[in-house]
């Protein structure tokens, strides 16, 4: 047996885009009926070389391999020949389709009319192989992001796919929905089929694959056997020599809570829109000295919640008060004023002028703190302190008048950040809000963020914190509150959480069922 | 009010209503696939003139669609070189398509027919009753006392509504439009699709300006369209990128149209009421139609999106 070819086999792979080289010189391979993650930070290059295996991406120079046999791949129906299948990280359906609509496009039998009832039981058949219940005749738009993965996997696998790959399967998903997404998955490669998934956490890759390979900066470090890896063996190939920041661990007791007026203090806030409640009766504090966490599948308030504190949505009813103070009627300088810094969750599109230099980009909200004197723009001083935000969050960039848009999107973070830790000394503290402040960070850059968060709690100040990433929330958090539909389903205290639970208030199940 | 329901001013509708949903229809098509063609009334433009000189040249009603087909056709494909091929931005392509075809017409026209005195005549087509169904009283009468192309014209309606959603191709049309990459990455050609997608609208753009001289002037004049190419992209809003929808919009601004027409007609009216009043009147209808109709409309999600596989959002 020794002698049969692996299923998959890379080797040499490049790939460059522009001047930024994505892939230099990776071999993999992967085995028939294995689980094979690729491990690595944002950027490493995990998702590239899949690109390029599903024909979304061409390589610059290397050769794929499929079952010992060359298999030149120039474009997804080429891939898909070589039954190979990709389900990426956002979900690349068509939501005003049905799901069967959007499993059967590409493949929708023969004769000119679309008979798309008649494919029904072969779809069905799959599904129930591989234990992959989905409602066919619902609108994708619809459908939880859970049940939009399986129909993803349940079209890769109808077009015959035995290579499946998964970019970031459980980014969205609540940890039940984990649990159950990698169940299938044992069984769909106990089936004989090859697996790929690729992810940043190192959770999963242990509990989950047969082999491991790791990707950093491009290139391949290195392939573990599941039994030979641990967790300490990945983080320091992940990572590779460089120095993990400080301070990262467990979170603390709340440094001083008892004193003084809770930083943010929110009572029955609801928001509508026609007959949709987008936040309904919300109540909750961040006490002074303390990080709280906003649990929650995308898209249930978190972010009319945010806005709506920052006085960028008018709100139906309710009350914000910032350090005791109400902010009823205040406008959103007012409330800057009173202590209030919001992180935005879209760095692009609210984040940052592309345009501008990275200097203007950051004295952007902290003008009328830093020209006080003179009143106008001071170009000096907004350059000196943009050098050492630079510096100080090590932002990759030539130097501080390039536009912000040329920035990586991980950089463009880290100047945001800097810029809102900058306004929230300027204004003498009081609440930060940070909506999905990591999304898309490495590790490194990830824990400074959180380290800057920790100081903000050591300077007395409050923090909410909005992550999808559950283990963000549970690493970071004093106290952890679930949103789902707009309504705060309830808060769990630290240091030790129950994630099962805080997954099923994020799926809407209010009460444990016996 | 017996006025109001009168068949000569229905069928007039049906007369009205056919060159706008036929424009309407490919650009329903275009729309589907995920290009915006803002350039539709000049591509109708050149399809009446063309329509209008390959009848009158050729001597033949059918070669004349044939012409004005094809010159929608390429107007069309050129848009789809732009916006495809080079990732224009499409409104900025079609403002420039809309200029050219507006220009092109009144030369070609000049060059064909030259400076004349009394304009041209191409005969209209006349009405060809279709047996049996055109004796039913009054529904029959409006609907099936016409000429050829106006039912080719309920005929295309049905075509198009079919092909966008009971084909194969219709759905792989419709994904272009709403996700070009899940699209690709299901082996769909994404730049095919569109460039069909663009000449094939092209056509039905080019044959509804030769509705105009065929079935109502008979002449050509510089603003023979008029408005009505700009009204079909507002119809195709209307009807919610769906045929059906569309010709039921369609039908309506072609009644608005037709009782204009009519009542500024009778001489009592004419009196009474400024003829720029009634010319108004389709347009404020449809201003004061789509404010209440198009919030809320979803168009596909990919529209005016160029399509580039490589690049990493």
């Amino acid at each position: 047996m020794s002698a049969a070819p692996p299923r998959v086999e890379m080797r040499g792979i490049c790939k460059r885009f522009g001047e930024v080289v994505a892939l230099d010189r990776v071999d993999l391979e992967a085995a028939k009926g294995e689980i094979h993650a690729l491990l690595g930070e944002n950027g490493a290059g995990k998702t590239t070389i899949m690109n390029i295996l599903s024909g979304l991406y061409r390589s610059d120079a290397g050769e794929i391999r499929v079952d010992g046999r060359p298999a030149p791949i120039r474009s997804p129906k080429d891939a898909i020949g070589f039954r190979i299948g990709m389900v990426h990280q956002h979900v690349e359906l068509i939501g005003n389709f049905t799901a069967l609509e959007n499993i059967l496009l590409g493949h929708e039998g023969t004769g000119w009319v679309l008979r798309a009832e008649s494919q029904r039981g072969a779809v069905e058949e799959v599904a129930s192989r591989y234990g992959l219940s989905v409602p066919l005749n619902e609108r994708v738009k619809a459908l939880p992001v859970g049940i939009q993965q399986k129909i993803e996997i349940l079209k890769a696998l109808y077009r015959g796919a035995d290579i499946l790959i998964l970019d970031e399967p459980t980014t969205m998903l609540t940890p039940q929905e984990v649990d159950a997404l990698f169940a299938t998955i044992r069984k769909i490669a106990e089936g004989g089929l090859t697996v790929i998934f690729i992810t940043h956490k190192i959770k999963e890759v242990l509990a989950n694959s047969d082999r491991i390979t790791v990707f950093r900066g491009g290139c391949r470090v290195g392939t573990v056997r599941r039994p030979e890896a641990s967790r300490e063996l990945l983080v320091q190939m992940m990572v590779g020599e460089r120095e993990f920041p400080a301070g990262a661990g467990r979170p603390g007791a709340v440094a001083s809570s008892s004193a003084g007026p809770p930083a943010l203090s929110v009572r029955d806030l609801s928001l509508r829109n026609a007959d949709i409640h987008l936040l309904k009766d919300v109540s909750f504090d961040v006490p002074a000295g303390a990080i709280v966490g906003l649990a929650g599948v995308s898209g249930n308030g978190q972010r009319e919640l945010a806005e709506a504190i920052a006085g960028l949505l008018p709100v139906q009813a309710g009350e914000v008060t910032i350090r005791g103070r109400s902010v009823e009627k205040l406008t959103v300088a007012a409330r800057i004023a009173l202590g209030l810094v919001l992180i935005p969750q879209n760095r692009i599109d609210e984040g940052i002028l592309p345009s501008l230099s990275l200097a203007e980009n950051f004295v952007l909200g902290l003008h009328p703190y830093i020209f006080k004197r003179s009143g106008f723009f001071e170009q000096g001083t907004a350059h000196e302190m943009a050098r050492i935000a630079i510096r100080d969050y090590n932002v990759l960039t030539r130097n501080e008048r390039v536009p912000s848009a040329h920035l990586s999107g991980g950089n463009i973070q880290k100047v945001i950040v800097a810029r809102a830790m900058a306004l929230f000394r300027a204004i003498g503290g009081g609440i930060l809000i940070a909506n999905n402040p990591t999304r898309g960070l490495d590790i490194m850059a990830a824990a400074f963020v959180h380290a800057r968060f920790r100081e903000v709690r050591e300077g007395g100040g409050g923090v909410l914190l909005i992550s999808e990433d559950l283990d963000e929330l549970c690493s970071i958090c004093d106290r952890i509150l679930v949103i789902h539909s707009g309504e705060i389903l309830g808060g769990f205290d630290g240091p030790d959480y129950d994630v099962y639970r805080i997954g099923e208030l994020m799926a809407g199940v209010r009460r444990r069922q016996p | 009010m017996g006025f109001v329901f009168d068949i000569s001013l229905l069928q007039l509708t049906m007369v009205m209503m056919a060159p706008l949903i036929i424009a309407c229809l490919g650009e329903i098509i275009i729309e589907r696939s995920g290009i915006l063609n803002v350039g539709i009334e000049g591509i109708v433009t050149v399809g009446s003139v063309a329509g209008f000189l390959g009848t009158f040249m050729m001597g033949s009603p059918v070669l004349g669609c044939l012409t004005a087909m094809m010159a929608g056709g390429i107007l069309s494909l050129l848009l789809a070189y732009f916006a495809i091929s080079m990732r224009a931005n499409q409104i900025v392509v079609g403002l420039g398509i809309f200029v050219l075809g507006l220009g092109l017409s009144p030369l070609s026209y000049r060059l064909a027919v030259g400076v004349v005195q009394s304009p041209p005549q191409i005969k209209t087509l006349s009405g060809v009753p279709v047996p049996l169904l055109g004796n039913i009283p009054y529904v029959g009468e409006v609907l099936f006392r016409q000429n050829i192309l106006v039912y080719l014209t309920y005929f295309l309606v049905a075509a198009v509504a079919f092909f966008l959603f009971k084909t194969p191709l219709g759905l792989r049309l419709r994904s272009c439009g709403e996700n070009p990459r899940a699209a690709d990455s299901l082996g769909i050609n994404v730049t095919a699709m569109r460039y069909g997608a663009c000449v094939v609208g092209g056509f039905f753009l080019g044959l509804a300006g030769a509705y105009l001289p065929l079935l109502i002037t008979g002449t050509f004049t510089d603003n023979l369209v008029n408005g009505r190419g700009w009204l079909a992209l507002m119809l195709v809003i209307f009807g919610r990128w769906m045929p059906l929808w569309a010709f039921l919009g369609a039908l309506l601004f072609a009644y608005v149209d037709a009782f204009q027409f009519k009542v500024s007609s009778l001489p009592q009216m004419a009196k009474a009421v400024p003829p720029q009043f009634l010319l108004m009147l389709p347009y404020v209808f449809a201003m004061l139609v789509l404010v209440k109709v198009a919030s809320g409309a979803e168009a596909p999600r990919a529209l005016t999106r160029p399509y580039d596989r490589e690049s990493r959002e």
